[in-house]
């Protein structure tokens, strides 16, 4: 809605590329008129007819969510293809980044918070702590961008490419490069993608540890007589995993629909990069489908959260 | 006729530090035990009284050397020697893993049947588990000696499917004592199993526990302030102050003829069911239990003590032969 009324809508730029047209096509001569020029209302009619916006707002939103309904988001404006390809063709790129930071974050978060809770206090506790709060505390986009300057053969290093998701030879080379350079390609977004993430996960699960380690059930468990790891990875983690639970399924989200900036600073072709080029040229039915998307992996996300739920927690299945 | 004892514990004592400051320094300790020496006897109930935060519980726990896992900067010396067929060990000096082999012969019924069981397994998880590391039992057997144990401590055997939240409290300690039983321990220590019930469900779980002692030939410590349920299930009563044992001895000499002054106030204090028992009298102390933090020197209760003198400043009084098998700690009083 908002965007509909931001101007530099595509009615705009058409108008303008029509002024364009015409002022080149008139010459320097009439340069001080250039601006003046008007364009015939029936083009404009036209134009206003072909993008639908002869009709007012309500009415388009109604014929908008009737296509919705028959599964059909629309054209694209600008790559002249139906919505729903224009988008399905960056999922690969989403997922690939998505699946790698998600996976990342859990495996190096939920060993070392519980690692961390165990030796609370210690100093490998507090430096690791003020690692992941700094990490934070970094915008994914800004670190992106100083990595790019750092290692990306700007001014210092040259350790890895300039953004892209893969080489623009990759179809010419043997399998094993195809590895090395996608490998080549990803780690830079992949730590931007991951570091802030790191510190609310990490300190999570320590946090959850900890508090379950201090339950009165872990003493009985402790006083069986079994071993210490069963205490900590059965008892303790089992308990410590719903609030981890909780951010798994809005992890979905982010794993699917990317990050519009970090993409953008690597020049990935993925969800968010396409977000951010519709929104900047007003490509209104690829905005709105977007929407759509990320709405629906978010109910998906909530309903994955609470099956999970139900896995970690038997008090709350159903019986 | 005097029964070999089980467990002796000599000279306990546990310090926990207390941390103060910005820096969180060590700036004081609290004595929760201080120089306890207790025996067991095979087949016997050894009851232990005292207010709160006298170190009843300190001591359960350090029995069982559980103690580091929920506070790591505790100071614990002293020896603590169970019985076992080959021969005699200091628990105290075990290391965790050491320990382990041992956990299944001592084990603990705690105070709150809520939280003491995991509530993300099921009842029959609970009570299986210690049986995967003390037993070589399969799969089978661990369920045919889960269902018996469930219907010893008066369940049904179909409950091992149920999660401890579908229990109501008396259920949930006899599932708490169902797990205690499962690797065969020969000794209990029960940190207050029934404070946390309702009095009529409290007799129900003290007459099992009598059941099951009979029947397991299980040695009880029994940790309890309510004095009348340890009179039920005692055959000696140690009494306790501020860290120190007052004086032990047959739980119906103690009771009837208590010989330490804290022990005589402790019991005047019982309520009597019948309201025309009056002319019982009462001794009331004054003032509040001294913080263990910064105990009196020489006795300990020497602050309240009714028949205090100078001299108990000086030493600290240890327990003395009053009457046959009945020690207390003070030097002013007599068995008579």
């Amino acid at each position: 809605m908002i965007l509909q009324v931001v101007p530099g809508g595509p009615l705009e730029m058409e108008i303008m590329r029509i002024r364009m047209g015409g002022a080149m096509g008139e010459g320097p001569s009439s340069t001080s008129s250039s601006s003046g020029i008007s364009i015939p209302e029936s083009a404009m009619e036209e134009i206003k007819k072909f993008y639908g916006f002869d009709k007012p707002i309500y009415e388009r939103y109604i014929v908008w969510v009737g296509n919705l309904f028959k599964l059909n988001l629309g054209k694209s404006y600008v790559y002249a293809e139906p919505v729903w390809d224009v988008i399905t063709s960056r999922f690969p790129v989403s997922i690939y980044f998505g699946m790698i930071s998600f996976l990342l974050t859990y495996l190096v978060c939920i060993p070392l918070g519980v690692y961390k809770a165990v030796k609370n206090g210690s100093t490998f506790d507090i430096i690791s702590s003020a690692i992941v709060f700094i990490g934070y505390s970094i915008p994914g986009f800004a670190l992106g961008a100083f990595l790019l300057v750092m290692f990306g053969g700007g001014s210092f290093l040259d350790w890895f490419p300039l953004g892209g998701f893969r080489s623009n030879d990759y179809d010419t080379l043997s399998s094993v490069d195809k590895i090395k350079d996608q490998i080549h390609h990803t780690v830079l977004p992949v730590i931007s993608y991951v570091i802030s993430g790191f510190a609310t996960l990490t300190i999570l699960t320590k946090n959850s540890v900890i508090e379950n380690l201090s339950q009165d059930y872990i003493r009985t468990a402790f006083s069986k007589g079994i071993s210490e790891k069963r205490v900590i990875f059965y008892h303790a983690l089992r308990n410590s995993l719903i609030p981890i639970a909780t951010g798994l399924g809005h992890f979905l989200g982010i794993l699917v629909a990317g990050s519009f900036l970090i993409e953008t600073v690597f020049n990935i072709d993925g969800i968010g990069l396409l977000g951010y080029k519709s929104i900047v040229q007003r490509d209104y039915p690829v905005v709105m489908g977007l929407l759509v998307i990320n709405t629906l992996l978010l109910l998906v996300g909530n309903i994955i959260s609470d099956i999970i739920y139900a896995i970690v927690d038997p008090r709350i299945r159903f019986k | 006729m005097k029964q070999e004892n089980i467990l002796e514990v000599k000279n306990l004592k546990v310090k926990f530090p207390v941390a103060g400051g910005i820096l969180l320094r060590k700036v004081a300790e609290v004595k929760a035990v201080d120089g306890v020496s207790l025996e067991l006897r095979r087949g016997e109930t050894l009851g232990l009284v005292g207010e709160s935060g006298c170190g009843k519980s300190t001591i359960g726990k350090a029995v069982i050397n559980i103690l580091k896992f929920s506070s790591p900067d505790v100071d614990i010396s002293g020896e603590v020697w169970l019985k076992t067929e080959e021969g005699e060990v200091n628990l105290l000096s075990l290391s965790r893993n050491e320990m382990r082999k041992y956990r299944g012969q001592i084990q603990m019924i705690f105070q709150d049947p809520y939280s003491s069981l995991n509530s993300r397994m099921t009842v029959g998880q609970i009570i299986e588990e210690p049986l995967l590391y003390h037993t070589k039992m399969n799969k089978d057997e661990r369920n045919e000696r889960v269902a018996w144990l469930l219907e010893k401590v008066g369940l049904q055997a179909e409950q091992s499917k149920r999660y401890p939240h579908e229990f109501s409290g008396g259920q949930r300690q006899r599932i708490g004592i169902a797990r205690a039983l499962s690797t065969n321990p020969k000794i209990i220590i029960a940190d207050e199993p029934v404070s946390a019930l309702d009095v009529s469900i409290q007799a129900q779980v003290i007459n099992l526990m009598q059941e099951l002692q009979k029947e397991f030939d299980l040695s009880i410590v029994f940790i309890a302030h309510d004095l009348s349920v340890v009179e039920h299930i005692s055959s000696r009563i140690a009494v306790m102050y501020l860290g120190n044992i007052a004086e032990s001895g047959p739980g119906s000499d103690i009771y009837h003829k208590p010989i330490h002054p804290y022990s005589k106030a402790l019991l005047s204090a019982v309520p009597l069911p019948n309201p025309k028992l009056k002319n019982k009298e009462r001794i009331i102390l004054t003032g509040d239990v001294p913080t263990p933090m910064n105990k009196p020197s020489g006795c300990g209760f020497r602050t309240r003590c009714p028949i205090a003198k100078p001299e108990c400043a000086d030493s600290v009084p240890v327990l003395e032969l009053k009457l046959p098998d009945h020690y207390a700690a003070c030097p002013y009083v007599s068995g008579n």
